[in-house]
């Protein structure tokens, strides 16, 4: 019923959407599965990350430099809203934590109408060749997009199971208390989560630039897309959030090429079949909030 | 008598101001407040008294606007038949989606309301574009029908009409914070399983509560409706998803009368930010996190630990009026 050389470069724009949603709500997942707060401020160094990309690839011409400031920005920027506001909230209520981001998103929203105005721009996609996969036409950029997302995950995976502080944060995931009676400073690895989480925010949004517009609601945007994606997943799982963001990227995609509006419907109906089976979403833990 | 008295005073109080309020300020934002206040009425009720955050409250909103506004601009002309629509409209969707959410933790029940929103947003932008008219949106201000008595077609009628509406829902909370339904929401914020260890089900009473929050969010919906004579997706739109969280924590969660300080104060200081400068979002942005920072009180929160302060031989009189809230 549909062309299968629509199909083949449906499944390839799915990947390249699953990638960016992945790169996004990566940092969202492990923040909530490391200090069990939601980052929603990572949609605004996501927006940040779009807005640097724009700015530097303006300036140099190079987007992948832009991406690099973007990374850079977004752990700095992440960093420091850890310092001066999430280590006053640790200890409140989970939800606390997400009105909270919430203000600094919306704030973060309005600083960047202050700098950059309410225009949409426009950003060069960095590499405009094509090529052919199954007989489908398919930018090589969104290729390289989906490369990128999965030297990501393999890096975080490395960093998780083969570094110490990689195996510390992935015990402090499972309990904080033992982490911390064998005397390491948690403090310091909720620091570096967050590090890794703003800066790749950051990457998404750099990445994501040349193939949309970027507009100062950005993040706001593809804020449902992230839940749904961490519903979806399971809130704190690297897995689950690979798993369901791949997932939603081919709904997405697939979704549009049948019917048009079932873009942005299809997703939602997903997660609403996978809450009613799991409440707590494909690789969530059943866990409480400590 | 006096114990009668006594239970109606501070809302008389309330009203009062209210509508002096109306009087005193330019009626169109008097009008906002007041429906700005019932909408955060059902936020503060989820938030404060069952313990859900709900980053959604639009999509309800939404319902009660829209079933409005279907029956205005299609079948009928009757204002008055047209909020019922809306409410229904409201009830049959919170009662469609409440009891699949009521089962999440907090968190999930964040974060899918949200997504409802914002699946709201795009059913009536895009894949309902032939009812709703899109993003033009509907209008129907001159299909209203005059009404006797209280003409909802007049700014002023509408106003003394939205008032009492307000008046009425604000005593129906008060009375449910005295019920023992009122005890079991809180009971069930604090400690579901003590609560189910009494006998008393979590899921029907956060079901209940649930659907009675959404349907005065669907009311304030079908009364935005009413006012404007125009319905938009744009009221979904997930920029706006926290205005009625940020209001409530604005105002004091769970304090009777935060939503309406919360409700003034936002109203105003948006109106007069965009006024000034047009960017409303950075100073609403840092004024939550702040507040959040503070401790969550939010302004009748802090005024009373101040009066508290500021009187100390009033403190019993204080006292008094905590228990009652």
């Amino acid at each position: 019923m549909i062309d299968p050389h629509l199909l083949a470069s449906g499944v390839i724009f799915g990947l390249s959407m699953g990638s960016i949603f992945f790169l996004m709500t990566v940092g969202l997942s492990l923040c909530f599965g490391m200090m069990r707060v939601i980052s929603l401020d990572q949609l605004l160094y996501y927006a940040l990350g779009g807005y640097l990309a724009y700015s530097i690839s303006q300036a140099t011409g190079s987007l992948w430099l832009g991406a690099l400031g973007a990374m850079a920005v977004g752990g700095l920027a992440g960093f420091a809203v850890e310092r001066l506001i999430f280590q006053r909230i640790y200890e409140r209520d989970i939800t606390f934590s997400m009105i909270t981001s919430f203000g600094i998103l919306i704030a973060g929203v309005g600083l960047i109408k202050l700098v950059w105005g309410l225009v949409p721009r426009p950003v060069p996609v960095p590499i405009t060749a094509q090529i052919t996969i199954l007989g489908a036409e398919v930018p090589v950029y969104r290729i390289v997009v989906v490369a990128i997302a999965a030297l990501v995950y393999v890096a975080i995976w490395l960093f998780l199971h083969r570094t110490v502080i990689g195996k510390a944060i992935r015990a402090g995931i499972e309990s904080v208390e033992h982490v911390e009676g064998l005397g390491i400073n948690v403090y310091r690895l909720f620091s570096l989560t967050f590090i890794i989480a703003g800066a790749l925010s950051g990457l998404a949004g750099a990445l994501h630039a040349p193939l949309i517009m970027v507009d100062p609601q950005m993040g706001l945007e593809v804020l449902a897309f992230a839940f749904m994606v961490v519903i979806i997943g399971g809130l704190g799982s690297l897995k689950g959030t690979l798993v369901s963001s791949l997932l939603v990227g081919q709904v997405v995609s697939i979704g549009s090429l049948i019917y048009a509006p079932l873009a942005q419907m299809a997703p939602f109906a997903v997660m609403l079949l996978i809450l009613l089976v799991r409440p707590t979403g494909l690789f969530g833990s059943p866990l409480l909030k400590r | 008598m006096i114990g009668a008295f006594k239970w109606w005073r501070g809302l008389l109080l309330a009203f009062a101001l209210l509508g002096l309020v109306g009087v005193v300020l330019p009626l169109p934002f008097a009008n906002e407040v007041v429906i700005f206040s019932i909408y955060a009425m059902g936020c503060n009720f989820l938030l404060g008294r069952v313990g859900f955050i709900s980053f959604g409250q639009p999509a309800y909103l939404a319902a009660g606007a829209y079933g409005t506004a279907f029956y205005l601009f299609y079948f009928g002309s009757n204002p008055y038949v047209g909020i019922l629509v809306g409410i229904a409209a409201g009830i049959a969707v919170a009662c469609a989606v409440g009891p699949l959410f009521v089962r999440l933790r907090s968190d999930y029940f964040a974060l899918v309301n949200l997504a409802l929103a914002v699946i709201i947003y795009y059913l009536m932008q895009k894949v309902l574009a032939g009812v709703t008219h899109g993003d033009n949106g509907l209008w129907f201000l001159t299909q209203i029908d005059a009404t006797p008595v209280l003409d909802l077609t007049r700014p002023d009628h509408f106003f003394v009409f939205a008032l009492l509406a307000a008046f009425a829902i604000w005593a129906f909370y008060k009375y449910l914070d005295d019920s023992l339904f009122g005890a079991c929401c809180l009971a069930a914020k604090v400690n579901e399983d003590k609560l189910r260890f009494l006998g008393y089900s979590n899921f029907k009473i956060r079901l209940l509560a649930f659907v009675i929050a959404n349907t005065t969010t669907a009311l304030a919906g079908a009364l935005y409706a009413v006012y404007l004579g125009f319905v938009g997706p744009e009221m979904t739109s997930p920029a706006r998803a926290a205005d009625p969280v940020i209001v409530v924590i604005l105002g004091g969660v769970g304090t009777l009368y935060g939503p309406i300080v919360g409700a003034i104060a936002y109203t105003g200081m948006k109106d007069l930010i965009s006024k000034a400068i047009g960017n409303w979002e950075l100073l609403i942005g840092v004024l939550v996190v702040a507040i959040m920072l503070a401790g969550e009180r939010g302004i009748v929160g802090s005024l009373a630990s101040l009066w508290k302060l500021a009187a100390p031989g009033r403190r019993a009189a204080a006292r008094e009026g905590s228990v009652m809230r």
